[in-house]
């Protein structure tokens, strides 16, 4: 797959493991980290880690972006896996601190958008943590709610509510358009 | 729409940050929880209650809450 693509004044390009110690300090810091799955502070065990996702994204399993500004300094992660003949996941979506506001709609409008570029006909399934509020409120406005346990509820999103998705994200970043 | 019910809601989007003081003169970036993620939240709270689409320029061009309010009035007559 052809990578960087350049969108919203960002670089999205898939992970490389150059980008083990980035995506450690991310997931393991204290605050921003606290509604990701657990990782260890190792980063020769996340360089392995991004060894073996590279072998999934060759088979088009799964697709890990780091998105940076246009001095190319790095600023978040998002992740589609769990990729299936009918669903696929997106996730492990984190942000670094001190970004411009709209770093975050940028970021899933650019997953949003390739998803459905890259994966027609398929229902995105996800899970957001109980207490993680402020992504709990945004994701209820298009997702619906399958499930959920003491941890998680449990989210899928069809096609034509991620097109209502992309819109109302594109209008916020474009009002104009 | 009244200011003071306005300032609970915007307040209800942080969840780590010490909020009682908020205040329509409130300068809501100044503090250690405004990210992108609370801005995405108060633009999903707005939607949600107002049925008022913020944009970015909207959050961008605003520094306390009573400019939010603002906008939400204005767009919510027009």
């Amino acid at each position: 797959m052809e990578s960087p693509f350049y969108k919203f004044d960002l670089i999205f390009k898939l992970v490389e493991e150059s980008d083990a110690e980035f995506i450690l300090s991310l997931r393991t810091d204290p605050v921003h980290a606290r509604y990701l799955t657990h990782t260890d502070n190792n980063l020769q065990k996340q360089i392995e880690w991004i060894r073996t996702y590279k072998k999934r994204e060759k088979k088009r399993q799964e697709y890990y972006f780091l998105f940076s500004d246009h001095n190319h300094q790095p600023l978040g992660v998002i992740r589609l896996y769990n990729i299936t003949a009918d669903t696929y996941t997106s996730g492990s979506w984190i942000v670094k601190p001190g970004c411009d506001e709209f770093v975050s709609i940028k970021s899933d409008l650019f997953i949003s958008e390739f998803a459905a570029s890259e994966l027609k006909n398929k229902r995105c399934v996800f899970d957001v943590r109980k207490d993680n509020k402020k992504v709990l409120r945004f994701h209820k406005m298009f997702a619906k709610i399958t499930g959920e346990d003491e941890l998680n509820y449990y989210f899928t999103i069809d096609e034509e509510s991620a097109k209502q998705k992309i819109k109302f994200l594109t209008s916020i970043i474009q009002p104009n358009i | 729409m009244n200011i003071e019910k306005f300032v609970r809601e915007f307040a209800d989007q942080f969840d780590d940050l010490d909020t009682s003081a908020f205040a329509a003169e409130t300068l809501f970036k100044e503090n250690d929880e405004w990210s992108s993620m609370t801005a995405l939240s108060v633009i999903a709270m707005v939607d949600d209650v107002y049925t008022v689409r913020l944009t970015g320029d909207d959050i961008r061009n605003s520094k306390v809450i009573q400019d939010i309010y603002d906008i939400v009035l204005k767009k919510s007559n027009s």
